[in-house]
């Protein structure tokens, strides 16, 4: 770890003014940046923590009837809060890492890192949720933009995920089960307007929605809509937990049975 | 008093005359308190007075010279004190019993990960950051570093009994199978530390190590120093599973810098470096045959395999162990080859060999049965052999068949259905089983006990790396002197004490507590002529002495300490009879045809493994060692970069290690009562390995049972399964 | 057993290795321009109250909360495994839910309050829990044990608070306490002398207690 000084604002204001400085990093709950650190393949010059800011914790539902979930709300919270409100969104909370890290992890810090194998991009990109930060609002579709890519400027932080809720939804996740992230997570959520699949764990490029899959769900929001389509191993992660060829089979699998799951 | 005994002819059961009743029953830990607590004491929870922080460097390439380190870089760094490197530090741990120093290299390299020197600083996190930022000059030369491609291997004489070649040949029926497992990790919870401390030219070095006899020997080999002026104290291990057997690197670079600097220095590896740097197990190909005539019995067996390991050595993992002395035949060859690798040195790691070897081996005899039409069960039961297949000694105490017919009785056997023909949902359901057996061993090992009134006081440098040593040597001393087990203090992983084996090959309760137990019979005789009986008319009992119609409280009898020690050594009965522990695993496995996911349901152990001297710490050994065989068959599996050898599941989250989801909630052991006369004067067989050894091979074919596919690459990871499935 | 390394760490570290080579391969622009850059280490004074008493105490930012109670503290029942969140020797509780000690900073823990084992109780004074590990053999080496103790308390506390894990059925009904409820709720502590059977045998015994 390299040296850094800290910073423990009460307001997005100061935050964002503290990032202000060449080399400062957002710092949340710390499950995935302490480790990069300890492996020093981050260098800040200064670590920003965001938990003390009262305004980016906890769970809500605005006038629109979003889920509203404040950046730096831990995904025990979540798992428990939005249990009643949008229940897939809760199982997914319920399934990261283990009890101790959702104790610590926050919903903006997993969505801002954009993991390939993280669980909640793919709740995000499949709700077509917004993505608000501390100077705008950002469609999920614009904001993934590949592997640890994201549409966030330096310093930027996320303040809120608003969440649509849909008329159903589920998470389905194969578990690396040393590290337990996703090998492949599917969430999908149906719309009045049409169905969303995204995908998490298997591509080279972070996660993507399946169109294929969508479309077919569309017209026939069933398991069996499903029947014949596959996913390409090209551009799927092979690595030592699981071959590109598995895994694009799982996406199958786990499309299939999150649909069973929400139907 | 002194006795020393060697072990030439069986002895009488003595344990079973005695009349306290604390022996075998399953007495709670003495240390339990102090564990729960977070009091028991550890090697890195002490922080001596002015002690230094020290963080090893380890090398970058795989093979080659260091030709400089640009130390005036990290000097610099607020707290950092010195940059170490000496001729004297080693290379990778001693491998078990080695008792001198291993491999020294100097500013060579062997392998990728190499300890190359330390860092010491004020605190932890400047020692760190600096041995990260230390720049460090190599010469790098070729190496190989793959065993599949090294041209460099040796391969041994075989060893053989008739003739295989012809009874091979002649079989009716054939099995020839190539099979191939992965290097494997101890992965002790506690990584390895040490903190050594000098006074004058004597060194105290607190290390978690598994063989204080054999370490101190190391270190002060390492060192070049007389033993004398060593001690090694170790009196809690977080785990050690054959990886804290040798003395380690961080313990010679923490003496060899405090040394230097006159302070005590600590040094706690790295998980990572705990991967890269202690000795892993090694992986095997393996190929064995097996024939048989077509009503079942087996007349040929031969199992070859090829392990790897660093110049320097001598380890092998001795993968057909066990399958020598199984089952008979007409002919059998076992042939091993060992590749040379610049990759971490590989070494014991819980039951070296079995663990392995018994994976394919089991799982061959299983296919075996298959073709012959066979209960796989049955298959075993009619090839035991009479005696010891390659040498012709007779079993000491073998009770294999009843272990695999009480566990069919009990795992419900008889009511196995065909193979791939159970569903439940997606889950396709099998059942398997195999044999169980690891060899058992008697180790030199001497012991003190002490007594005052009824207080006893056992003193050793054996050590209990959660194998239940504090437990088992309080109720030996407590059954024979006649007291309550709370009356008996153990101590213990100190060198000023009396040397027993230390924790390994699963000798470490026979060894030691033999010496406890003659020991305590020195103190019975002498406590006989103070009451005036015969020690064979001695009754001891809640302190209480009677014989003779005579009877007297220890507390006037022994009213000032008496004390005894001993020392046993294996003799004639170890060339006389084969002594093994022998077991029966079965398992229920659910595959899911989908996701190739696999999940064990349940697992039953039946075993025979001589006199048990507690049985709730022998059955918590049985229980891990079942779940490392879970892991060996689903999970684990360390990789490495084939160009420089660096291991790349180098920590928790690409090592899976089973975790409490991983392991079902119906977990079943039987011990089989037995006495094993001739393997040490209590009568026990070693308990810490047999657990593992077969384990996994039933976990192997039960999916073979749900599935109708065989694996035989392990660990049978959800990809491979699904590609079994599909093929 | 928590999200520790990336997938673009895992790359770059099976480029780099150990992070201390003159070959810099895989090393970041950044990370190797600071080779030569100024050090010194930054400090903060932080208070804690540990166990129900006030502590303060001067740490170095990198200071891990763990390295804070055992090496500031020495309170050293709480256990360095991995010190990458894989293992759950380091968990104890904060602010009276359980954490990784060793994936937080001691200075993200201002005015926290902080429980480690050594409040929990003494070997002397055990809390229920203990005792039920103790009685169940629910360790073998008992380095993991702090953390599994801390666990196993949180576990029965978190199904009281209706906090759902990813086996449970119905996320709105109360929680019951199930095998399979505790088998997953435990499984970021791992135990590798392989007690799990024994530790599910010890938080039953205790729950069973308390209902």
């Amino acid at each position: 770890m390299y040296a850094f000084d800290f910073e423990k604002p009460t307001t997005v204001a100061e935050a964002v003014a503290a990032l202000a400085d060449d080399e400062a990093q957002p710092l949340s709950g710390g499950q995935t940046l302490i480790p990069t650190l300890k492996q020093r393949l981050a260098m800040p010059s200064k670590l920003v923590s965001l938990t003390g800011i009262a305004e980016m914790q906890g769970v809500c539902t605005n006038d629109a009837g979003q889920l509203c979930i404040g950046g730096a709300t831990p995904h025990a919270v979540v798992a428990a809060e939005a249990a009643s409100k949008y229940p897939a969104l809760s199982a997914l909370a319920s399934n990261i890492g283990d009890p101790a890290v959702r104790n610590r992890g926050t919903i903006g810090g997993s969505v801002a890192n954009n993991d390939p194998a993280a669980c909640y991009p793919s709740a995000v990109l499949a709700s077509g949720a917004t993505v608000v930060t501390n100077n705008r609002e950002i469609a999920a579709d614009d904001y993934f933009q590949g592997l640890f890519s994201t549409a966030l400027e330096e310093g930027e932080i996320i303040t809120e995920v608003r969440f649509p809720v849909p008329q159903a939804a589920n998470y389905q996740k194969f578990v690396q089960p040393a590290s337990r992230f996703a090998l492949v997570g599917v969430f999908v959520a149906k719309f009045a307007d049409g169905v969303r699949v995204a995908v998490t764990g298997a591509s080279n490029d972070g996660v993507f929605r399946w169109t294929e899959a969508e479309k077919a769900l569309s017209a026939n929001f069933s398991p069996d809509a499903l029947n014949g389509l596959s996913v390409s191993a090209d551009g799927m992660i092979g690595d030592l937990h699981g071959t590109p060829e598995y895994r694009a089979h799982l996406i199958a699998v786990m499309t299939k049975r999150a649909v069973a799951a929400a139907s | 008093m002194k006795d020393h005994f060697t072990m030439d002819s069986p002895q009488p059961r003595l344990l079973d005359e005695t009349k306290q009743g604390v022996i075998g029953t399953p007495m709670d830990r003495p240390d339990g308190p102090r564990k729960v607590s977070g009091t028991a004491d550890y090697t890195a929870d002490h922080a001596p007075d002015g002690m230094a922080h020290g963080v090893l460097v380890r090398a970058t390439i795989a093979r080659g010279r260091i030709t400089g380190m640009d130390r005036d870089t990290v000097l610099g760094i607020d707290g950092v004190i010195d940059v170490i490197t000496d001729p004297r530090m080693i290379r990778n741990p001693a491998q078990g019993m080695a008792g001198s120093a291993p491999v020294q290299t100097g500013d060579e390299v062997h392998y990728h990960g190499q300890p190359i020197a330390l860092v010491v600083a004020e605190t932890f996190e400047a020692a760190r950051d600096a041995a990260q930022r230390l720049t460090v000059h190599y010469h790098a030369e070729a190496a190989a570093v793959s065993p599949e491609t090294t041209p460099d291997t040796e391969t041994d004489d075989p060893v053989t009994a008739g003739d295989f070649d012809s009874s091979w040949s002649a079989a009716e029926v054939q099995i020839d199978r190539a099979y191939t497992t992965p290097s494997q990790a101890a992965a002790a919870m506690e990584p390895h530390a040490a903190i050594a401390d000098w006074q004058g030219d004597h060194v105290t070095l607190r290390s978690a190590l598994q063989m204080v006899r054999f370490n101190k020997a190391e270190l002060a080999d390492t060192l070049g120093i007389d033993p004398s002026k060593v001690r090694i104290l170790a009196p809690f291990v977080g785990g050690g599973f054959g990886s804290k057997l040798g003395l380690g690197p961080e313990a010679a670079a923490a003496a060899i810098a405090a040394q230097k600097l006159g302070r005590p220095v600590r040094v706690v590896m790295t998980r990572q470096t705990v991967f890269d740097t202690v000795l892993r197990r090694s992986e095997t190909a393996q190929r064995v045959r097996l024939g048989a005539t077509k009503d079942g019995r087996i007349t040929a067996i031969s199992h070859d395999d090829r392990v790897s390991n660093i110049d320097g050595e001598g380890f092998a993992e001795p993968v057909s162990q066990a399958s020598q002395f199984l089952y008979g035949a007409d002919g059998l060859s076992f042939t091993q080859t060992v590749a040379r690798i610049a990759a971490t040195p590989a070494g014991s790691v819980r039951a070296p060999g079995e663990a392995v070897g018994m994976l394919a081996f089991e799982a061959a005899i299983d296919e075996l049965a298959d073709a012959l039409g066979m209960d796989p069960l049955e298959l075993r039961l009619k090839n035991l052999p009479e005696k010891h297949p390659i040498d012709g000694r007779p079993y000491s105490a073998r009770r294999l068949a009843d272990c695999l017919t009480e566990g069919a009785a009990r795992f419900g056997w008889a009511d196995r259905w065909q193979a791939g023909t159970r569903r439940e949902g997606d889950w396709l359901i099998g059942i398997g089983m195999a044999s169980a057996a690891r060899s058992n061993m008697l180790v030199k090992s001497s012991a003190r006990v002490r007594l005052t009134g009824d207080q006893a006081i056992v003193e050793t440098d054996m050590t209990d790396i959660g194998t239940g040593t504090y437990a088992i040597l309080a109720q030996i001393t407590a059954e024979m002197l006649g007291l309550p087990a709370a009356n008996v203090t153990v101590r213990l992983g100190d060198s000023d004490l009396p040397g027993a084996s230390g924790s390994g090959g699963s000798f470490g309760a026979n060894s030691a507590g033999s010496a406890v137990f003659l020991a305590a019979r020195k103190l019975r005789a002498e406590i006989a002529e103070r009451l005036g009986c015969d020690a064979e008319g001695l009754t001891l009992q809640n302190g209480q002495a009677r014989g003779d119609n005579r009877e007297a409280a220890l507390t006037e009898l022994v009213s000032e300490e008496i004390l005894a020690e001993a020392t046993i050594q294996k003799g004639k009965t170890a060339k006389s009879h084969f002594s093994s522990g022998f077991g029966a695993h079965f398992a229920e496995v659910a595959v899911n045809e989908w996701t190739g996911e696999i999940r064990v349901r349940r697992m039953l152990g039946v075993m025979s493994m001589g006199r048990i001297l507690n049985e709730k710490t022998a059955r918590s050994q049985a229980l891990g060692g079942m779940i490392w065989g879970i892991g060996a068959a689903l999970t684990e599996e360390m990789q490495s970069d084939p160009r420089d050898g660096h291991i790349v599941t180098r920590d928790l989250a690409n090592y899976h290690v089973p975790a409490h989801a991983d392991v079902p909630g119906d977990m079943q052991v039987v011990f089989l009562e037995e006495r094993d006369d001739w393997a040490n004067p209590i009568q026990t067989k070693g308990i810490g390995e047999l657990g593992i050894s077969g384990a996994g091979a039933a976990v192997i074919n039960a999916i073979s049972h749900a599935t109708s596919k065989r694996a035989y690459d392990y660990p049978v990871l959800p990809d491979r399964m699904v590609a079994l499935l599909e093929g | 057993m928590s999200p520790a390394i990336n997938f673009e760490l895992r790359r770059r570290t099976f480029i780099a290795g150990t992070a201390v080579a003159a070959v810099t391969v895989g090393m970041s622009r950044k990370a190797a321009a600071q080779t030569a850059a100024p050090v010194g280490a930054e400090s903060t004074t932080v208070f804690l109250t540990v166990n129900g008493e006030g502590r303060e105490l001067t740490v170095d930012n990198r200071t891990t909360l763990l390295d804070a109670l055992r090496e500031h503290l020495q309170l050293t029942g709480t256990k360095k495994g991995c010190d990458h969140g894989q293992c759950g020797a380091c968990t104890c509780t904060v602010n009276g839910t359980r954490v990784n000690s060793c994936l937080s900073l001691a200075v993200m823990h201002d005015g926290d309050e902080v429980e480690t084992i050594e409040g929990i109780g003494a070997p002397d004074a055990m809390d229920p829990m203990q005792t039920a590990f103790v009685e169940n053999d629910g360790f073998q080496c008992g380095y993991c044990t702090p953390g599994q103790i801390q666990s196993a308390r949180a576990v029965l506390d978190e199904i009281r608070a209706g906090i759902p894990s990813h086996v449970t059925d119905d996320l709105t009904a109360e929680i019951t306490i199930t095998d399979a409820e505790i088998r997953e709720r435990m499984s970021g502590n791992i135990c590798r002398c392989g007690a799990y059977a024994n530790i599910l045998a010890a938080i039953t015994q205790v729950a069973e207690d308390q209902a």
